[in-house]
């Protein structure tokens, strides 16, 4: 959207606000049926309408970045697989590409292949599950929402079953390493993935019907919660909240990583910026996900999966002095670490660029003028992982 | 005093009969939504999870009764049954065969309507007994939402009493069952009159996509937020019986009752009750929630008018052609 | 291990034991098992009792972080553990058992004391995954509580890093055989193995460890009653310094940006160092140039003798604000500068460029302790607003006690 809209004071006084109101403070959270993990946010009512938002975050506060000053190289995948735990296998591609940016690694063409083919199928997992909980968030945990919930949930097993043959993990996968990947593919994966692909594309339009074509749940979203694009720009909103804002920006075809140079991606957008424009984008993000991940299967090259020296011992690994940045587009938008080194086996200072957090860090300016009703959309279709935002 | 023993009877045998309706149509309700959702729902309790709500019941029989500190506690207490007794009281006007009737009263009708209405009372008051945010914001919604489908829900069941010139709900089951169903003739009369009785009950008791008073996903569990054990039991029984019932007098205001060719009346009034209740359910699993604001709306944009040309439309018809 | 300053206990705390549940006895139970006619059938009586509770056990997610999506996962449609009847309350009054299923924090663990004490009696406390258990990894840093049995009684334990839906199912079947087997007066209490418990000692003692300090328990619970202080915390105010005036910038590209702000050099060992005074213009320029997206800021704390260049003998303590910013569309580049500043010294704010500084300065304040002048809300974000340390430093040592809960 283009035309500024008058922008929301976040920081607004609340004395200032009217003297004469009876404003409730309603602390939302952080254990709260819809607030997606640990989250708070302290909203001032006038009657049910939201005066002032004050998100308060850091309930999940791991301190992942000061346990990764402690350890060495190697052995940070699987401790960054925890943040974001919907697609973890994201975090391990940004924390791998920043080593292999500063190692100056080059990476065989066949694990290049494989990691966008993994990351394609975690976004059709991810993209399953936000829709699925923000069905919840709009129809209750005892009513429809659930229903769409179960059958996304149903689909995504599918998924996860592919991840498990591979790595033998459900979820937190420590199958990327610095120069490659660990897990190759097990005999007759590619026909295994391919059936998942086919039942997932066909049941696709049963969500739709439930979701974005309900006349309900189009009620309950459009006009709600619009983030107007420069905003958005500016607070770091990335991914499928930006692109819903009629932002045309997707680090997969813009500054490609992996393979994502080989193959066409075709970018989602929606203009509206509204709650709907950001489910819809991710609806169809899984149809674009499943194309693309179909069209790695077909292409994926013969060779070695890794082109890493081989190490005795996990402190023999060492990144030369230096700095860099590496994003990647993740199910939730550009997930980047910024990562100091020192020369020595393990990170100085590795900084997580979380993209939930500058999603939820919308929140001060959209909520306002909302009812709490429409509080839970906007945060369901926010799709924040509060791994992610507090690591 | 004979009519005092009659009701007694039979009002006390139709609450133990809803009660039993009650687990059952909890199990129903669950096995329902499960297959809907690909899953099996209760199956270790009893053959099919058939025990599962006895287990709940005795279960929450068990659990310790927390008042919470600042709660204002004679409300608080007093909410739960009172909310049982409103939901419960207005199946004694209910014909489940011609001669199944706790109080045939004159002005049944009326009595529905009336002891309908007050079932948000209670509701309101566990609200703002709980001393909780949620729970208060959960009872204003239920008395907004309350009072206003208190409207439509007047003007359709009007519809039904202009067309048999009766507030007795025998009477009136009785000329559906001489003439012809409400719905079936006069269609365009009854057919709406039936959707927005049957939307305005769904309404005051609270279900998808109308249950936005306790909206879980919203205000964790609304009303009922802070009641355990017991209380919240009877909440929970209130809510379904509310559902039974209403299905019960939408099948008696509109469906004919127990009119029904071959099986006995209270086979064809259960029948009728229990395809409506889990039409509600098919609801209910299906629909996702109204915001509170387009709940409105949707009360007086359209229902309120259309229930008043219905009425009008009614009256008409009644007297020039019926 | 410090503890906090004793204030005046309004009254003892009920004792918190490992069998607290099956020590309940609701009044009713004791009625029926009084009745005369009923002593004969106490037996059936009881076992009736447990089979609801066995058999109706409603479960409270305290889900927070990556094993809830397994506990989500447990209640769709593969596990499905509606089949044993449960299933989730939202609200902590309604529910018997509490699944923990995820990290606690410190900033958390009040929380779940408090929704812990807020179910009827009798509940029980599951504890899904290693970071419940025992803090998984996380476990000896500042902000994490190694295992909840430090401050809940915890019946089940459920280890996996997450555990398996089933693994969640078949633990919710012990914990139905549990039950069972304390009404029968079996004893579950757990016998600690000595010389395993000094292995896995966490900082503070458990529950059911005998040497645990009882004022510990104590200032739990008070920790729990405690309100939320966040919002009344102002916020930290620092005024701008008074900074030289400079000339607008005027380059067309990000190269020619530096040359202006005195960097001939792109560095190898880092992004550009550009002085502070120029920072804020060299932002605007930046945006005004296509750079719309603020994308991160991170700060690094350089001990004394050390510096991006690696070990320096004559360099000083000091950080290095590094900020990177990003074209939209296709071809997108980043651009990244660095500012240098001495502890203490204050940064001007970002915040009036990019909207999206106010949170990121913030962490940076909070985790590394970087102070931006001008910034219009300035508070904690990751920790909670009680913290005095700044633990990205790199003199913080990582598994610093924060009690009462680690
Ligand atoms: S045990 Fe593992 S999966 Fe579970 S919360 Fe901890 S890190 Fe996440």
């Amino acid at each position: 959207m283009t035309a500024l809209l008058r922008r929301v004071d976040p920081y607004l006084k609340i004395e200032a606000y009217d003297p004469e109101a009876e404003l409730m403070l309603l602390h939302f959270g952080p254990q709260h049926p819809s607030t997606h993990g640990v989250f708070r946010m302290d909203l001032y009512l006038d009657g049910e309408l939201i005066v002032k938002a004050v998100p308060h975050c850091g309930y999940l506060h791991r301190a992942v970045e000061k346990l990764c000053e402690k350890l060495a190289y190697v052995q940070l995948t699987p401790i960054v697989d925890k943040n974001d735990y919907v697609a973890p296998m994201t975090n391990e591609l940004a924390l791998v590409m920043a080593f292999e940016a500063l190692l100056k690694q080059d990476v065989p063409r066949r694990a290049r292949w494989l990691r966008s083919l993994f990351a394609e199928l975690q976004r059709v997992a991810s993209h399953l599950l936000a829709i699925g909980t923000l069905a919840i968030d709009l129809g209750g945990a005892l009513g429809g929402g659930t229903t769409v919930f179960m059958h996304c949930f149903r689909e995504r097993e599918l998924i996860l079953d592919l991840f498990e043959a591979v790595t033998g993990s459900r979820f937190h996968y420590n199958t990327h390493t610095i120069g490659g990947n660990r897990h190759d593919l097990p005999e007759g994966w590619a026909k295994q993935a391919k059936d998942a692909i086919r039942v997932i594309r066909e049941r696709l339009p049963e969500y739709g019907a439930l979701t974005i074509e309900n006349r309900i749940f189009q009620q309950r979203m459009q006009k709600v919660g619009v983030l107007d694009g420069e905003l958005a720009l500016e607070l770091g909103v990335t991914g499928p909240n930006l692109r819903a804002s009629g932002v045309d920006h997707d680090l997969r075809r813009d500054a490609p990583y992996a393979a994502y140079d080989e193959v066409k991606v075709n970018v989602v957008t929606a203009q509206t910026g509204d709650c709907f424009a950001r489910a819809i984008v991710r609806v169809k993000e899984i149809e674009e996900s499943l194309r693309l991940a179909e069209c790695f299967l077909d292409g994926l090259p013969e060779g070695p999966i890794n082109g890493g020296k081989p190490t005795k011992m996990a402190v023999q690994t060492k990144v030369p002095v230096g700095q860099t940045y590496v994003g990647i587009e993740t199910p939730r938008g550009e997930l980047g670490t910024w990562l100091v080194a020192d020369g020595t086996h393990t990170p100085y200072r590795l900084k997580i660029r979380p993209a939930s957090l500058h999603s939820l860090s919308a929140l001060p300016y959209v909520l306002p003028g909302h009812t709490v009703s429409d509080a839970i959309a906007i945060l369901g279709s926010l799709d924040p992982i509060m791994g992610e935002v507090d690591r | 005093m004979n009519e005092l023993i009659h009701g007694g009877l039979y009002g006390g045998m139709i609450v133990g009969v809803l009660m039993t309706t009650t687990a059952m149509a909890l199990w129903f309700e669950r096995k329902f939504a499960a297959r809907m959702q690909s899953r099996l729902g209760p199956t270790m309790v009893g053959p099919s999870g058939l025990l599962q709500p006895f287990a709940d019941v005795v279960k929450l029989l068990q659990k310790e009764d927390i008042v919470p500190f600042q709660a204002d506690r004679v409300l608080f207490n007093l909410a739960p049954p009172l909310g049982a007794i409103a939901a419960i009281s207005v199946a004694a006007v209910i014909p489940f065969s011609a001669d199944i009737i706790a109080a045939d009263l004159d002005v049944g009708v009326l009595y529905l309507l009336a002891i309908g209405a007050l079932g948000v009372l209670p509701v309101f008051i566990a609200g703002w007994g709980s001393n909780n945010k949620f729970a208060l914001l959960g009872g204003m919604r239920a008395l907004a939402q309350s009072v206003s489908y208190e409207v439509p829900l007047v003007l359709a069941a009007l519809v039904p009493v202009i067309l048999t010139g009766s507030m007795k709900l025998s009477a009136i089951v009785e000329f559906q069952a001489t003439h012809h169903w409400l719905v079936v003739w006069p269609f365009f009369l009854g057919v709406p009159a039936f959707i927005i009785f049957m939307l305005a009950m769904l309404a005051e008791a609270n279900r998808i996509p109308f249950d936005i008073p306790e909206a879980e996903s919203e205000l964790v569990a609304g009303i009922t937020t802070e009641y355990t054990g017991i209380k919240f039991a009877l909440f929970y029984m209130a809510e379904y019986v509310h559902t039974l019932v209403a299905s019960a007098v939408g099948a008696a205001l509109f469906l004919g009752g127990w009119d029904g060719p071959f099986a006995p009346g209270l086979g064809w009034m259960v029948a009728k009750t229990l395809a409506l209740f889990g039409f509600v359910y098919w609801l209910r699993w299906t629909l996702l929630r109204f915001r509170s604001d387009q709940l409105m709306a949707l009360c007086w944009r359209y229902l309120v008018p259309a229930g008043v040309v219905l009425v009008a439309a009614s009256a008409v018809w009644v007297v020039w052609v019926g | 291990m410090t503890h906090e300053p004793a204030a005046p206990a309004p009254a003892a705390p009920r004792p918190r034991t490992v069998d607290d549940g099956s020590n309940f006895r609701h009044p009713l139970y004791q009625v029926l098992l009084d009745t005369p006619g009923l002593t004969v059938g106490t037996a059936a009586v009881d076992d009736l009792l447990t089979w609801g509770l066995t058999n109706a056990m409603w479960i409270f997610p305290m889900a927070t972080s990556c094993c809830g999506i397994e506990f989500m996962a447990t209640m769709a449609s593969r596990v499905d553990i509606d089949r044993m009847g449960s299933f989730v309350r939202p609200t902590p009054r309604q529910a018997d058992v509490m699944v923990v299923a995820g990290t606690i924090t410190t900033k958390m663990a009040p929380r779940v004391l408090k929704l812990w004490e807020q179910m009827p009696e009798p509940k029980w406390c599951v504890a899904m995954g290693s970071c419940a258990i025992s803090g998984d990894f996380y476990r000896n840093l500042y902000s994490v509580v190694p295992g909840i049995d430090t401050f809940l009684p915890v019946d089940v334990y459920i280890p996996g890093c997450p555990p398996n839906p089933e693994a969640l199912m078949h633990g919710m079947l012990r914990l139905q055989e549990k039950i069972r087997g304390q009404r029968h007066g079996k004893d579950f209490a757990p016998k600690p193995d000595a010389a395993l418990l000094k292995i896995t000692q966490p900082s503070i003692p458990r529950l059911v460890e005998a040497n645990r300090p009882a004022d510990l328990s104590a200032a739990q619970e008070r920790a729990s009653d405690q309100p939320t202080v966040d919002e009344a915390t102002p916020a930290l105010v620092v005024a701008p310094e008074d900074a030289p005036e400079v000339a607008p910038l005027v380059a067309n590209d990000f190269e020619g940006l530096l040359k202006e702000v005195g960097v001939t050099e792109l560095p190898k060992d880092g992004p550009p160092l550009v002085p502070a005074a120029h920072h804020l213009e060299l932002a605007r320029r930046l945006k005004a140039l296509g750079y719309r997206q603020l994308v991160t800021i991170a700060a690094t704390h350089w001990l004394a003798g050390r510096g991006r260049k690696g070990a320096v003998a004559d360099e000083v303590e000091h950080f290095e604000i590094a900020f990177v910013v990003r074209t939209v569309g296709a071809g997108s580049r980043t651009a990244a500068w660095a500012v240098r500043v001495l502890p203490g010294q204050p940064l001007l704010t970002l915040s009036g460029v990019y909207a999206g500084a106010d949170w990121q300065e913030r962490e940076q304040f909070d985790l590394v302790g970087v102070k931006f002048a001008g910034h219009p809300d300035l508070r904690r974000i990751m920790q909670a607003e009680s913290a005095t340390s700044f633990p990205l430093r790199r003199d913080h040592p990582a598994d610093a006690p924060c009690a009462p809960w680690r």
